[in-house]
């Protein structure tokens, strides 16, 4: 319990921090925070294998394409804000976000919570347990959204495809003289 | 019972810090005096008997150097930078068996620091989060020279960590299961998995010369391009943590070799964790060895080999392993 709630004071800090950072560049790395007391989370569930793939898939791949971007693109600059485009976009914001929020408190007294049966399945989250479940009935969900996926990424590539055949060096070089 | 586990397991974890420690120290040291005898010079020999005490001068001498911070430089990202690579690149040991489990006190020692179920996956975990030490130096100096070897840093362990995650995949599913202890049991009852993974263990060990930019993958700090890289602006104990980092990935990446593919601890005649020091001596040796014969690949051909070579090949054997271990074949 200890455990829990110093990690959920973690995790709900890297995420404020996410929304919080003047720098994208901090953002990024509270998210990672974020999401390596997620993967805390999921070894506390007695889920290793969920943590170890949360840990090498987000925090180690995902985040590192993002900082990749981020770096290149605030490298130099200063770090104080643009001036804001769409006026008034705080207050309505602010607005939402008391909506949203009173609607949900609402909704929880209106219908109070049943007790959530506690216990966690066989083989929650380990290694065995994660391929019998891919692996096994449930093949044709992973099978579809690896397809998706994948038609995704070939479709980002067909569409920026150069529009000229010529091959990079050429283009290189069409540049430079 | 419970507290003599606890003061065995803060016992193991000092130890195990002192031989990474003392093996990056000494490692070094191998490393000047081979390449010196490479290019045919002695290379530094007059720090105590054939330069044995130089890695201690070294120390005093990084440890007594200035900190200097740049000006623009963000100050929290930039002292964060070296602290996550060293603790990445020490944490990964905690899961390596060193040696057999040894007996004492009537309790059965397990040389490792943790022997999870999933040991292999710890090991991708702690070593795909490494490159962000990296990628937030060179950021967070604030100096082109360092931002260009943190991006390439990043681009180029992205493009290796997944021709080498497929290479291993091959060592899983020949032993059933990612424990590393398993995983050298299994080699004891069937021979090393050097012999039907050769080809997996030539792919992993080419990447785990680019994961630890080592030479020729050496392009985030290529001198003779960007001065020195992502740590460019690093000076004293900061500096020398990411070259504590760089050795001790080495040898790591090279202890994951030997559990894998060269039957860790196993061997005749002599004590389990003696073999173990013994292959891991070999491949840091091949290290220094590859440094001092090959030149540093060029950037696009780094990305074309990376992708368009190691990544099919890899993934042609761990398709053709999956067909071997399920005996479709």
């Amino acid at each position: 319990m200890i455990a829990f709630i110093v990690l959920a004071i973690v995790a709900l800090a890297g995420a404020l921090g996410v929304i919080v950072a003047r720098q994208p560049v901090h953002s990024a790395l509270f998210l990672i925070v974020n999401i390596i007391s997620l993967a805390v989370f999921y070894i506390l569930l007695s889920a290793e294998f969920l943590a170890a793939a949360q840990v090498i898939v987000y925090a180690g791949a995902i985040m590192v394409l993002f900082l990749f971007v981020v770096t290149l693109l605030t490298a130099g600059k200063d770090d104080h804000e643009p001036s804001e485009h769409l006026a008034g976009q705080r207050g309505t914001a602010g607005v939402l976000a008391v909506v949203s929020g009173g609607g949900l408190a609402v909704l929880g007294v209106v219908f109070p919570s049943k007790k959530v049966p506690l216990g966690l399945p066989h083989n929650f989250g380990n290694l065995h347990g994660m391929g019998q479940m891919l692996w096994g009935p449930d093949f044709i969900y992973l099978a579809a959204v690896a397809l998706m996926l994948l038609t995704a990424a070939v479709g980002v590539l067909v569409l920026n495809r150069p529009q000229t055949k010529s091959r990079p060096e050429v283009r290189l070089e069409e540049r430079e003289s | 019972m419970m507290v003599l586990q606890v003061v065995l397991l803060v016992i193991k974890i000092v130890l195990l810090i002192g031989i990474l420690m003392g093996g990056f120290a000494y490692t070094m040291l191998l490393e000047r005096r081979l390449l010196g005898f490479f290019q045919l010079r002695l290379g530094p020999n007059r720090v105590g008997p054939g330069g044995l005490l130089q890695p201690i001068a070294d120390g005093l001498k990084m440890a007594l150097k200035e900190d200097l911070m740049p000006l623009g430089a963000d100050p929290l990202v930039y002292r964060l930078a070296p602290v996550i690579t060293l603790f990445t690149a020490l944490c990964i040991d905690a899961v390596i068996p060193f040696g057999a489990p040894i007996h004492l006190f009537g309790l059965s020692v397990n040389l490792d620091i943790a022997n999870p179920s999933i040991g292999l996956l710890i090991v991708f975990a702690f070593s795909s989060l490494g490159v962000y030490g990296l990628v937030l130096g060179g950021w967070a100096s604030q100096n082109k020279y360092s931002l260009l070897g943190g991006i390439r840093a990043s681009a180029q362990i992205i493009s290796y960590e997944l021709a080498m995650g497929l290479a291993v995949m091959g060592v899983l599913m020949m032993a059933g299961t990612a424990n590393l202890e398993g995983i050298v049991l299994y080699q004891k009852a069937h021979g090393w998995l050097i012999v039907p993974q050769i080809g997996a263990f030539i792919i992993y060990f080419i990447t785990a010369i680019a994961e630890t930019n080592r030479t020729p993958f050496d392009l985030p700090e290529a001198e003779s391009e960007l001065v020195a890289g992502y740590h460019t602006e690093y000076s004293g104990m900061r500096f020398a943590s990411y070259v504590i980092a760089e050795y001790i990935n080495m040898i790591t990446v090279s202890g994951v070799a030997v559990t894998l593919f060269f039957g860790g601890w196993l061997g005749p005649v002599l004590p389990p964790i003696i073999w173990f020091f013994i292959k891991v001596a070999i491949f840091l040796f091949v290290f220094i060895w590859i440094r001092a014969t090959l030149p540093r690949f060029r950037y696009d051909r780094l990305m074309n080999f990376g992708w368009k070579v190691l990544l099919p090949a890899a993934l042609i054997y761990f398709l053709g392993t999956a067909a071997f271990v399920t005996g479709v074949i």
